[in-house]
């Protein structure tokens, strides 16, 4: 009996040194780098040959980031370099999960914030702090079907918000379940930018009261009329490429990996479509989403870190990864090459790139932006006051400020 | 010596049993009950002392808060109506399967398992295609009988009785299977002695079967009623609680507060309500069995 206990526990202690010997392991030349894409493990190895460095990547999946990143932070267990999304920034780096990077900005070339979009440098900053630097942007541009849209009078598109106004209810005209944009119902971003191009701005000190601006309020009637008048149909209704390529929904708003859906998805409409900078009504300011990489707060191998993110930050190591899995680059240098300067489609998100705005870098943007969104949802969708609901929606933000 | 032994041994073997719950079943529980009475958010989570007790505070909050309320509303229209469903509807289909013979039983059979082992993201992805007002096939059957198009997902009270048919789907399997083991273990005899005192089927079914049953019953009532309360898969992956609210159910009202917003400490408490309710529900049920018994 004695004995098997005795053998019990050795085994166990044997076992428990195994789990450890494996989480073990690692050496001086080795960077533990977490990111979202699985290209990157491919990508890495032409400076791992270069620079005589082991990099161990980890892909998570979008999805999982936030439980990933939430583990890291409350056990300090992290990686050394990691990636992270624009949106994320303000959470994450409230937390701690970040190196402050503000003083190695001088020492590395590639660092320099004059080599990338200045919204992109704008997602770096959060409360004086640099807390990674900019790998790929992203941005939201206009798709319209050119044939449809030259028939109601604008074969370039809306330029402003009075003519896209003017354009959907002529398109919307055309018959039943015709409609004229498909505009995100879901996508917490799309208010913000509608009140940005309607003049609005957000400013972080002035909190709830941010939304008193007559401008919000127009932009936000124009938001409503879309739905009001069918100029966007309110039920989940057919799938996009399709009804884009049958002239249903001969508009909609979306980023750069779109314009492979739609000329994979939709041969038959070629050359009948094209992409175009956001309508402006004050400005026309896009959204910059994207993602960043930063070193991890606890991270024992700084230098070798930076290094490797200096690489990165590199234009033609983003004009690289641009080839590979079309992320548009952050680096200003490389929307020089032809590759992205002379294609039609893509070099009109260089140029929505150079104006864009920063989504407000506060913790509480992801409650304030989906909470507009339900209220927004109460005025076209439950029939709701829009001045008394926008009303109510600012007390709502004051509250949740104030937490 | 021996004597300890012998009080000592069973220990032994309940040990890891007790440990792998009270690590991951007792001490979370008590952890949650811990944290409802904090503002725990991202931040403190990384920093303790940016922790602070609030004491009842989320618990006040939580009551005030329409979102929750009509959350709570939400979940007890769907245990009350999609519960008695669910367990009428496996006991029929167990029925009916044990009536017919083995082949189409057993094809039948896995035709009902099914669903239940599929994964969820790809039911919700046919499902989103069936329920679609425009071109949905239930719309489209619908319209050959000249019944106008029926918003499947798009007004509050329709997404949630869509919501209830779909995880009714969904959940038949595994009743079922349990009220057909049940079917099988009751004794033939009792069916040959009502035979010669001349009962009819519905005798025999009323008098003999459902009575055999009530074990299995009352089993798939209690796990089914947890389970409802927990109602969380479907509005999550087909309505994300939309629209208007109209299907958000406790669970993933918890799963926003907490995950979407980080704010642990509100949905720890949140939590914990529906702790308390899934518990009282719980306790109703075997006070009820206990009647039944003394009977």
């Amino acid at each position: 009996m004695r004995n098997k206990i005795v053998l019990l526990m050795s085994l166990f202690v044997a076992v428990m040194l195994l789990v450890v010997g494996c989480a073990g392991g690692d050496d001086e030349n080795t960077i533990k780098v977490w990111t979202m894409n699985n290209s990157m493990e491919e990508f890495a190895k032409k400076y791992e040959e270069e620079n005589d460095v082991s990099v161990e990547v980890q892909v998570i999946p979008w999805g999982e980031v936030r439980d990933k990143f939430l583990t890291a932070i409350a056990s300090g267990e992290g990686p050394d370099v990691v990636q992270v999304g624009t949106t994320g920034v303000p959470e994450y780096a409230s937390a701690g999960m970040f190196k402050d990077l503000s003083e190695y900005v001088g020492e590395y070339e590639n660092f320099n914030p004059d080599n990338f979009y200045e919204g992109a440098i704008g997602t770096t900053k959060y409360e004086g702090e640099t807390i990674g630097i900019p790998f790929h942007v992203d941005t939201r541009v206009l798709f319209y079907r050119t044939d449809l849209l030259a028939d109601v009078g604008y074969p370039e598109g809306p330029e402003t918000w009075d003519d896209m106004v003017d354009a959907s209810r002529k398109l919307a005209e055309r018959g039943d379940d015709q409609y004229a944009i498909d505009l995100p119902q879901e996508d917490p971003q799309y208010p913000f930018m509608l009140a940005w191009q309607h003049g609005w701005n957000y400013n972080v000190d002035e909190g709830a009261s941010n939304f008193e601006d007559p401008k919000f309020l127009e932009a936000m009637s124009k938001y409503k009329t879309f739905y009001e008048e069918g100029l966007s149909q309110l039920e989940e209704g057919k799938e996009l490429v399709q009804a884009f390529s049958e002239g249903s929904k001969p508009m909609f708003f979306s980023g750069p990996w779109d314009i492979k859906t739609i000329s994979e998805g939709a041969p038959e409409i070629e050359g009948k479509w094209d992409v175009r900078v956001m309508p402006g009504q004050e400005t026309n300011r896009s959204m910059i989403g994207g993602s960043h990489f930063g070193v991890f707060h606890n991270s024992e191998k700084v230098e070798q870190s930076l290094d490797f993110i200096n690489y990165l930050a590199d234009a033609d190591t983003q004009l690289e990864w641009y080839k590979e899995v079309n992320e548009l680059p952050a680096n200003l240098e490389a929307w020089e090459d032809p590759v992205l300067a002379d294609d039609p489609m893509f070099s009109v998100f260089g140029e929505q790139l150079q104006s864009t705005e920063v989504l407000p870098m506060i913790t509480e943007y992801t409650e304030i932006s989906e909470e507009l969104l339900k209220y927004l949802e109460e005025v076209y969708r439950g029939g709701a006051d829009l001045e008394s609901t926008l009303e109510e929606y600012r007390a709502k933000v004051s509250d949740i400020l104030a937490d | 010596m021996t004597k300890w032994k012998y009080k000592l041994m069973p220990l032994f073997f309940i040990g890891p049993a007790v440990l792998l719950l009270m690590v991951f079943s007792f001490a979370p529980i008590f952890l949650s009950l811990g944290i409802s009475f904090t503002d725990l958010t991202l931040i403190g989570l990384a920093d303790w002392s940016k922790v602070n007790f609030v004491g009842f505070e989320n618990f006040v909050k939580l009551f005030q808060d329409e979102v929750f309320l009509e959350s709570i509303f939400n979940t007890f229209f769907y245990v009350i109506i999609g519960v008695p469903l669910a367990v009428s509807s496996s006991l029929v289909i167990a029925l009916l399967l044990s009536m017919v013979g083995k082949w189409l039983s057993s094809t039948f059979r896995l035709i009902y398992y099914m669903p239940s082992v599929t994964n969820i993201v790809a039911i919700a992805v046919v499902w989103g295609f069936l329920y679609n007002q425009q071109y949905g096939l239930f719309n489209y059957i619908l319209s050959l009988v000249n019944i106008q198009s029926v918003p499947w997902l798009e007004d509050p009270l329709v997404a949630k009785f869509s919501l209830i048919i779909l995880a009714v789907w969904k959940s038949n399997g595994v009743s079922m299977l349990i009220f057909l083991a049940a079917l099988q273990s009751i004794p033939r005899d009792y069916y040959e002695a009502a035979d010669i005192d001349g009962a009819n089927r519905w005798q025999k079914f009323f008098k003999i079967t459902l009575p055999s049953m009530s074990f299995a019953t009352f089993f798939v009532t209690v796990t089914t009623v947890i389970g409802w309360l927990q109602f969380f898969e479907e509005p999550f992956v087909m309505t994300d609680g939309g629209p208007l609210n109209g299907t958000n159910s406790m669970a993933l009202y918890i799963y926003q507060r907490g995950f979407e917003y980080n704010d642990f400490g509100y949905a720890a408490a949140a939590s914990f309500v529906l702790f308390i309710i899934v518990i009282i529900a719980t306790i109703i049920q075997f006070r009820f069995r206990k009647k039944d018994q003394t009977l």
